[in-house]
Order: C-alpha cells, then sequence, then structure tokens
C-alpha cells in the first residue's frame, strides 16, 4: 500500500497485517503470471508487460465491469508455478482458471476473453498427459500433477509478488517471527523445531534443531547464521525458484533462527548463476531494513540482526559446508576436514549454524502451525515434505514438493505423469550428480533420507532425474563423472586423482576396449573414494557408478564382454544401416554430413560404414523408420515398445 | 642454576678439536667443518678464538622465523631448529652473530643445540676454552696443565 | 613447578597405551612415539591440509561396539578412549590406493616410485598423466609461501586440472623456500646464473656481501624479512661467516 513501511513494535505489523488482508478481502479476481526461470525462458516476463499493457488499455471497460484495477482486480508476477512443462503459465484467482503454454500474442485475448467475459479460452488448457487421451482441465487443482502435492517449502512460491512486502504479508508474513519474538522465548524456538523433526534439506539430513542446540551450547560471544544458497547441482532448482519466489519467507525463517540463536549477523550464500535470486533477496533485504525487521532494534524489540548476500564464485564444491565458509572468509572454497564441528568452529573459527534455502523456509511454518503438526507429515525419521525438481524424460517436468515417505512411483507416474512417449522407464537418479541411479525394482520405495541412503542413492538436495530406456547407463555414468571432474575442488587425491581414473576406465568400457579386471579396478577406486576422501561430496562422487554397476551390471557385461551397447548410444560400439524396407527417398542422403549415405531414388540405400560417424541424423530423419541402430551384432533401436510402464 | 657454554677466548688454541667434534655428532659426513656449529679462529696472526651461538634470551632468528620453529628447549636452554622450519633462510640472514646456518647439501638450517645438554665441543676442547658449567670456572693459569681427553677418531690414528 | 601441565588423554595407538597432550592430532602423537605414519602434505611448521589421504589410519572407541572408521591423522586431534590402528588392511589398501593415483599422477617422481614400492606397487595400474611433472598438488609451497607471509604461490583452476604458481610475479621474493620444502622437488629454480637466481619464471638480483662476496639472498627477501620482523634491515646485509668471524674479533677483544 504504502512505499515507505516502518514497524515500531509486533503490534503495528499484525495491525497492518490485518488491514492489507481486508484490503484485498474486496478483490474478486487476481491473475498470476509465472516468472519462474522455464517460465522467463519461454517468454513470462513479456507476457506480463503485455497483460499488464492490455489492462491499463482497458481500464475504464474493468471499472464497468466492477474489476476496479488495484481494488478488485490485480495481475502479478510471481514465482515458479511448478508445472514448468506446461510454461508459460497464466492462472487466475479465485477461479483457479489455469492456462498453459501461452504466448504474448494471447495476452490481448486473455483479458478480453477471459477477464472481461468469464470466456474460457479452450486452446490455452492444460491437456492432461493421461495414456488414454487427453482431457482438458480447467482448473489447477484438478491437475494431478498439483493435486497430489503437499506445499510447505513452497507454499508462497507462484502465489506471490517476490518484490511485493504486501502480498507477503497478506499470506501471513511474519507471523510465524512475531509469535516467536513475543510468545516464545530462544529455547522454545529451538525446542520446537527439535520436536517438528526438521532435517536439513541440503543433503546430508542432520536434525536442523538438534544443529541449533549444540551452536548455543558452545561459549562464544558470537554466532554466525548461513543460509546456503548455492544450489550446484545440474536440473535442480528448488532453492532457486524459493529465492526467486519468495524471498521473504527464506529471511523469515533466518530471522527466527537469528532471533533462536542470538546470532546478530548472517548471510545468504548464494549461487554466482542466479542473478535474479540475488535481485529479489537485495530487495527484500532493504524493503526490511527501512521497515524494521532488518537491523539494529528489530520490531521495537531491541533484537539485531544484520543479513547479508554473498555471491558464489560458481563453484560446485563451495555448495559444502566447510568450503562455503572459506569462501566467505575471502579464502580458497576448498573444504576442510570436520572433525571439529561448524557449530563449534566454523565462519572465522567461530561457531556457525548453515542451513539451506528449503530448510529456512520449512522455519516459519512450524513455529506457525506448530511442530506436531509438521511431525505428522511423512514418516517419523523424516518428518515433513520435500521439494523435488523432477526432470529428464518425464511428462511433467518441474518443482514438486511432496510428503515424505511418497514412493518413486508416485512421483515419477501420477504426479510426474509418467515417461514422455510412453516409453519404458529405466532409471531415476536422486540426490544430484553425486547420486545414485535406482532401478524399475525400485520404485515402490518411500522417498526419505534413510531408504534413499539404505538404497545407494541419496536424497541430496532434492534433484530428480528420469531415464527411459534409450538411457546407456554406463554412458550415464561417465557422464556424472565428467561433470564432477570438472566441479572437483581438487584438494585430496582420491576426488582429484581418482575421477579422472575413473573416468578413463569408464571411457575404456565405451570405447569398447574394456576388460573385467576394470570392473575390479573401478570397484577398488570407488571404495577408497568414498571412504578416504576429504568431504562429503568426493566420499559421494563413486555414488553414479557403484550404483549403477549394482543395479545394471548385465549392461556393463554386455559393453566389456559382447562389445554391445544395448541402448544403442555409445558411439564405438554402435553401427547405424539401413534395412531391405527402404523407400529410397534420399532424405537420409541430402541429411548425412560426411556424404556416407550411397543410393539412388527409389532404390536402397547404404551407408559407408568407413566413413559414418554414427552421428544418427539419418536414423532421425528416416520418414518410414528404416535405418536401424545395430550394436553387437544385433539390431538395439527401441522403436516399438514392447513392455508398458510397470 | 642451569649449565651454559662459558667460553674463554684466550685460552683457545684454534686447535680445532671443537669443530671436528661438533662434526661428529651433528653432521652425516664427519668431515665437514665448514658447516660446524662452532667455530675456532685465528685473528691477526695471533690472537685465538672460538665462537658458537649465544642462545640470546630475545633472538633475532626466533623473531624473524615465520613458523616459530626454532623454540627453547626447557631442558637445555638451547634453542633448538624443529622440524618446523621451511627453509627461509630468514635466521640465517638475521643472526647479528652469524651462529645458524644454511646447509646447501642436506637442505636444513644448522645451529648449536648444545648437543641436547652435553656438549661436545666443550668435552673435548683440551684447554678449557670451552666450559659446559654452571658458572664461569675460575681464572687458571695459562701454564697450568690440563687433562686433554682424546678424540675419538685420535685414537684410531696410528701412533708415532 | 612440574614441567608439563597440559591435559592429557590416554589413546592406544597400534595395542601401545599412550599419554598423549590432548589438542595434538594423532600423526603427531604417533609420531613422538616413533610410530611412523606416512604422509605427503603434512608439514610441522604449517596448518594441516589433509589433502594426501596417505596419513588416514582408522579408529575406534569401546563404545562404538567394533564399529570403525578411517579418518585423516594429521586432522584428527587425540581423543580419551580413542584406539588407533595405523596399519590395519583397510589403511593399507586405502593407502595403497592412493599411491597407486600418485603414481599414475607424477610416475617419475622417486619419492613417491619408493613409498608405492614401499606398498607392493612398482608400476601404476592406472592410466599415467601425460607430461607428467612431479608436484602432486600437496600445497606445501602455497602454505609456506603464506606462512613467510610473501602469499605469492597460488592453487589455479580446480579438479585433476588444478595446478600451482605465482599468478602475481611481482610478490615472489625469490627465497627459495617453496621449492626447498618441496617433498617431490617439482619446483625448478637455478642459482648463480650470471650472478642471479631463477624461479617462478622470474629473475632475481642476488645481493653479495661485501666482505666475502658471498651471496646473502635476494633484495625482495632482505625487505621483506626485515619488515616482517620488525628488525633493523643492517642485519640482513652480512653473510651468516662474515659475522661469525666478527663475533670471534669482539669475544677476543673483550678478553685483551
Amino acid at each position: 500500500m504504502s512505499a515507505a513501511l516502518s514497524f515500531k513494535n509486533p503490534e503495528a505489523l499484525l495491525a497492518y497485517a490485518e488491514k492489507v488482508k481486508k484490503y484485498r478481502q474486496q478483490r474478486t479476481m487476481e491473475i498470476r503470471v509465472c516468472a519462474g526461470p522455464g517460465c522467463i525462458a519461454r517468454g513470462g516476463r513479456e507476457i506480463f508487460s503485455a497483460i499488464k499493457a492490455t489492462i491499463e488499455k482497458n481500464k475504464k471497460e474493468l471499472k464497468k465491469k466492477n474489476l476496479e484495477v488495484g481494488v478488485k482486480f490485480e495481475a502479478k508476477c510471481t514465482g515458479c508455478h511448478g508445472l514448468c512443462e506446461a510454461g508459460p503459465v497464466v492462472t487466475f484467482e479465485p477461479s483457479k482458471l489455469f492456462y498453459s503454454k501461452v504466448k504474448i500474442k494471447d495476452a490481448e485475448e486473455i483479458v478480453e476473453k477471459t477477464v472481461l467475459n468469464d470466456e474460457i479460452i479452450k486452446r490455452l488448457l492444460f491437456k492432461s498427459c493421461d495414456s488414454r487421451g487427453g482431457d482438458l482441465i480447467k482448473k489447477y487443482t484438478d491437475i494431478r500433477f498439483y493435486a497430489l502435492q503437499t506445499k510447505v517449502a513452497l507454499r508462497n512460491v507462484g502465489v506471490v509478488d517476490p518484490s511485493n512486502l504486501d502480498d507477503f504479508i497478506a499470506e501471513d508474513g511474519f507471523k510465524a517471527f512475531v509469535k516467536a519474538l513475543t510468545e516464545m522465548s530462544p529455547d522454545d524456538v529451538i525446542e520446537e523445531i527439535e520436536k517438528s523433526g526438521l532435517r536439513g534439506r541440503g543433503g546430508a539430513g542432520f536434525s536442523t534443531g538438534k544443529k541449533w542446540r549444540s551452536a548455543k551450547r558452545v561459549k562464544q560471544d558470537r554466532v554466525w547464521i548461513i543460509c546456503n544458497g548455492d544450489e550446484g547441482d545440474p536440473g535442480a532448482f528448488m532453492d532457486r525458484a524459493i529465492m526467486e519466489g519468495d524471498p521473504y519467507s527464506v529471511i523469515e525463517g533466518l530471522l527466527i533462527g537469528a532471533y533462536a540463536l542470538g546470532a546478530t549477523d548472517g548471510f545468504i550464500y548464494v549461487r554466482h548463476e542466479y542473478p535474479l535470486a540475488v535481485k529479489h533477496l537485495q530487495m527484500a533485504i532493504n524493503t526490511l531494513e527501512k521497515a524494521g525487521l532488518l537491523g539494529k532494534n528489530i520490531l521495537g524489540t531491541g533484537m539485531t540482526f544484520n543479513l547479508k548476500i554473498s555471491r558464489g564464485g560458481g563453484a560446485f564444491v563451495c555448495g559444502e559446508s566447510s568450503a562455503l565458509m572459506r569462501s566467505l572468509e575471502g579464502k580458497v572454497g576448498e573444504p576442510r576436514a570436520k572433525y571439529i564441528r561448524s557449530v563449534e568452529k566454523g565462519l572465522l573459527d567461530q561457531p556457525t549454524v548453515l542451513n539451506n534455502v528449503e530448510t529456512f523456509t520449512c522455519v516459519p511454518a512450524i513455529i506457525d502451525k506448530g511442530s506436531s503438526w509438521f511431525a505428522s507429515i511423512g514418516p517419523k525419521s523424516s518428518t515433513g515434505t520435500k521439494a523435488f525438481s523432477l526432470v529428464g524424460k518425464v511428462k511433467n517436468t518441474g518443482l514438486v514438493e511432496v510428503p515424505m515417505g511418497r514412493t518413486l512411483r508416485e512421483i515419477i507416474f501420477d504426479i510426474g505423469g509418467g515417461i514422455i512417449d510412453d516409453r519404458p522407464f529405466k532409471a531415476v537418479q536422486t540426490g544430484g550428480p553425486s547420486g545414485g541411479c535406482l532401478p524399475v525394482d525400485k520404485l515402490d520405495l518411500p522417498v526419505d533420507f534413510d531408504t534413499l541412503s539404505r538404497a545407494g542413492a541419496m536424497m541430496g538436495s532434492g534433484g530428480m532425474i528420469v531415464m527411459d530406456d534409450r538411457t546407456c547407463m554406463v554412458d550415464i555414468a561417465d557422464y556424472f563423472i565428467r561433470f564432477l571432474i570438472g566441479e572437483s575442488c581438487g584438494k585430496c587425491v582420491p576426488c582429484r586423482e581418482g575421477l579422472r581414473q575413473v573416468h578413463e576406465l569408464l571411457d575404456r568400457i565405451i570405447r569398447g576396449d574394456g576388460e573385467l579386471d576394470d570392473l575390479k579396478k573401478i570397484d577398488r577406486l570407488c571404495h577408497t573414494m568414498e571412504v578416504a576422501s576429504l568431504c562429503a561430496l568426493g566420499k559421494s562422487a563413486p555414488y553414479p557408478v557403484t550404483s549403477t554397476i549394482k543395479y545394471f551390471r548385465d549392461e556393463y557385461m554386455a559393453h566389456i564382454e559382447e562389445k554391445k551397447c544395448p541402448a544403442g548410444v555409445c558411439k564405438s560400439l554402435v553401427k547405424y544401416d539401413i534395412n531391405k524396407d527402404c523407400i529410397g527417398c534420399l532424405i537420409c542422403k541430402k541429411q548425412c554430413p560426411v556424404d556416407a549415405i550411397s543410393g539412388e531414388n527409389k532404390k536402397l540405400h547404404v551407408i559407408d560404414q568407413d566413413k559414418c560417424i554414427v552421428c544418427g541424423i539419418c536414423y532421425e530423419v528416416c520418414p518410414v523408420d528404416t535405418v536401424d541402430i545395430i550394436s553387437g551384432g544385433e539390431i538395439v533401436n527401441r522403436r516399438e515398445l514392447e513392455v508398458v510402464n510397470p | 642454576m642451569s649449565k651454559r657454554l662459558f667460553v674463554t677466548p684466550y685460552r683457545c688454541t684454534d686447535c680445532k678439536n671443537c669443530e671436528v667434534a661438533c662434526s661428529f655428532v651433528h653432521t652425516r659426513n664427519p668431515m665437514k667443518p665448514a658447516l660446524t656449529r662452532v667455530r675456532a679462529y685465528t685473528l691477526m696472526g695471533e690472537i685465538k678464538s672460538v665462537v658458537l651461538c649465544l642462545q640470546c634470551e630475545d633472538a633475532a632468528c626466533q623473531t624473524v622465523c615465520p613458523t616459530g620453529a626454532l623454540t627453547r628447549n626447557p631442558d637445555t636452554g638451547a634453542i633448538d631448529r624443529t622440524d618446523a622450519c621451511i627453509l627461509c633462510k630468514a635466521c640465517t640472514m638475521a643472526c647479528p652473530f652469524g651462529n645458524i646456518h644454511f646447509d646447501p647439501a642436506y637442505e636444513e638450517i644448522v645451529k648449536c643445540d648444545v648437543c641436547g645438554g652435553d656438549p661436545a665441543c666443550a668435552k673435548y676442547c683440551p684447554t678449557r676454552a670451552l666450559v659446559w658449567a654452571e658458572e664461569p670456572s675460575p681464572d687458571l693459569d695459562p701454564e697450568e696443565e690440563i687433562e686433554v681427553m682424546p678424540l675419538p677418531w685420535a685414537m684410531t690414528m696410528p701412533a708415532k | 613447578m612440574p614441567k608439563d601441565r597440559s591435559e592429557k588423554v590416554r589413546v592406544t595407538i597400534d595395542g601401545r597405551s599412550i599419554d598423549a597432550e590432548k589438542g595434538k592430532s594423532i600423526l603427531e602423537v604417533a609420531r613422538e612415539c616413533g610410530i611412523e605414519i606416512p604422509s605427503l602434505c603434512y608439514h610441522p611448521g604449517l596448518e594441516s591440509f589433509g589433502a594426501c589421504r596417505l596419513c588416514v589410519v582408522e579408529i575406534t572407541k569401546p563404545g562404538w561396539e567394533g564399529w570403525k572408521k578411517l579418518v585423516t591423522s594429521c586432522l584428527y586431534p587425540v581423543e580419551e578412549e580413542l584406539i588407533i590402528d595405523t596399519r590395519s588392511e583397510e589403511v593399507r589398501e586405502n593407502r595403497s590406493v592412493v599411491l597407486d593415483l600418485l603414481l599414475a599422477r607424477v610416475p617419475e617422481s622417486d619419492v613417491i616410485r619408493q613409498l608405492a614400492a614401499e606398498y607392493g606397487i612398482h608400476d601404476t595400474s592406472y592410466t599415467k598423466r601425460e607430461d607428467a611433472d612431479t608436484c602432486i598438488m600437496c600445497t606445501i609451497c602455497v602454505r609456506v609461501c603464506d606462512a613467510i607471509g610473501a602469499n605469492a604461490i597460488a592453487t589455479l583452476s580446480r579438479g585433476p586440472d588444478k595446478y600451482v604458481d605465482v599468478p602475481d610475479k611481482d610478490a615472489c621474493i625469490g627465497c627459495l623456500a617453496c621449492a626447498l620444502s618441496c617433498p617431490t622437488n617439482a619446483i625448478p629454480f637455478e642459482e648463480f646464473v650470471n650472478g642471479k637466481r631463477k624461479i617462478w619464471g622470474r629473475e632475481f638480483d642476488l645481493v653479495y656481501d661485501e666482505i666475502s662476496h658471498e651471496p646473502i639472498g635476494t633484495p625482495e627477501q632482505i625487505d621483506h624479512f626485515a619488515e616482517k620482523s620488525g628488525l633493523p634491515k643492517e642485519y640482513f646485509l652480512k653473510s651468516d661467516k662474515v659475522r661469525k668471524k666478527e663475533t670471534a674479533v669482539t669475544f677476543a677483544r673483550v678478553q685483551f
């Protein structure tokens, strides 16, 4: 409402919240345009500007229809809505109408038809990815992707305008902080968090309450509180979505933490590649400093908390806690062995609490709704919900949040809608690049910290990459190892040299030069990396290899013994051949980049194997699918689907 | 009171026994007197004197050492060079008395450590120019006969 | 007055019961007792780094119900009741793999070859690095340079491509401490080439003693040490041997 908000005491904030809510009750329609990373890439921002412009043009019309802009009607840009696959997404409140794949040119039509005349534009409706044929779904609450989720950490993402404090306050923002400040002692807060069973969402899953308690126990004048927003896993964007879409919740979590721990200084360490997250967080910090919610004498209670943003240098390893702290100190971002824990000696050798973005975002919800509410979600050992970024060969890629203990099948097939083109599921990799790959028979595993690590994978920060039958597991293992080679800090020998050698050995297998002895060497090497590496990243680096060897050993054996890549991926083991059904259309011949295909019009084409570079273009362009992928003397192209998804 | 090394220069005959003894105890190559910690000199053709580390109270070598590798041994009172040395040679440059050296052959810093509490130089000094004692020895008549302890290697020399 | 008032903890290393000084690392305690643990990146004068993973040992405690874990002995502080095994099968296995990996990295290094041979490895089972030097990335040079206060050496890049270099040549004082402290002699330098010293791609002048004409060090080195220690610069301008002789003169003068 007003630009320069300032709250002198907690009561003033609560009173203001009441006022905002009352004012908002007049609102009869709200358009939310998603500005999550996926939707921005597809023009979400431009769509929002176009909608805004159209609204401006039709202001009088709207007032006539009892939709006064700013009072009864509002259009806003929100954070990630979740269903990135269908982006750019535009939703309507309170009707819950959901438009997918919106284009800039649709803006006018949306305002004229849907806003002014309550008319639904059918072509923008979401088509259910049910294999029985796509029904058009009007409300997002009816889409299985949304219906099966429980949003705690992502509660405001896609709901609030991240640059608008009023929006956040209208969604009960800072209610939990005021509650902690006025009704609870710092120890009460810690006890509440401990009772909720909240475990760190960054990877290791250490109890947040216990961490806070041990930091508090250390006799030191100064405690640091740091929020880890250095999300580096490929395919993971949960923290990014939160920081970009709901920066105030992260800060509220930090404020509650600072109150509980008596910390006066804090940092949010944000990954270099997230400029929008930095922008939104900085905007939020500036607003809160003016509003009396950060800095000195917060809400007139005498509490001091200064929050600063620190940008990472773009190193994956800096997401590791001790490396992150070194980086904050201005040193080289390398991990230290943590025989002395960072809650005792962390940043500048002072007690430091470091939690992940998602963890901090859960804190206000727990304080607001109570620890027993949070503990009632999910199994006893892993309470609450967890956000995942569901990517890969799955129909509904996007950001999801489910209660702990849901099975992989529910996440991939019910929420994710199954595999693209209904191909067979092959594996899912959880926990980022150093997570493990789980096969079909592990689909019914409940997703929680302990079950996943027992199965040789890990929760990690919540990346989930789905693979179909056209994925070669040796190739994918090598892919992750190559990623980790690029990201290893290079400090300790097992990780630095071990990764290089594991890559060499995998590469030999992929080239078809592998021997049985190489598998033994890999096993031995992986064991040493697992037990003797310095930090958790090095210790978990061999997981993609060990888990694929464990669950897809036959595929490794096929590469080694039969020199065959069953998925038809590894170039050295694969050749392309044109079968007798060729209609002689010349398309492949024209497309071949190295002129390896010979043949005349309406006659059988032949690939010159000496010239062929196995690029696969002929396979892709053949209109009648007569190009075969051959490996180990067998046709391995999987055009026909014999297996329906389990 | 703990023992110290006392030097009485006028008794020194520049016989080099101290240097040889030091060589024996410290260097892996017994005959490297150029790098012994103790040195005897004949100055201006006639004045003789022996020099070795003074184990200064407020030592320049200790001040300049970046890793605290030079530490006072509580048992002997000497400043010992420990393994923490990183061979920056700052101490050899800083000692105003030139009593700490770098040995390029073995790549290490060498300095007097009073042989861990039983300095060989004093033991084998025939004229008591060097004495390991709690107090300075009373002035002796230079003509007085002194019992000389033979050096180990001397015993193996063929008799004349 | 008791000589040693530091707190003690009782640990067992390889079956030997030892009263260890609290706060010391397992490696320090073991070496004091003559129990040898191999290491490459550990240096008593520098902060422990824990990168070579050669000094790993297996630890357990009576309350751990037989559970054991591998820790880096140069970093792990001794604790009451700690039972340490410095040569269990697991320890030897991991040391072998680490040495095998290092041998693939620096096939020409005598130090690594000798160490590997002690663990029965005479040729690496992995792919040798092409154009290998003998640097094992222990970063002793980096830490030595930091300790001296020149902060000239740094690690650059990361992962297997990580290397050690002097990004700002002007920061180097040419003291040679890095080269002399390197466990695998991986830092080349030249002395007295046309009266100069060469290291890290830079040529340094040498300051010579006026009397004996012996080299003392580089002007940068002298300035740096004089500034750091607060001692007068004159202290640094004579060779140790000349000064020793001067001391002899002083001694003699006191007498006569």
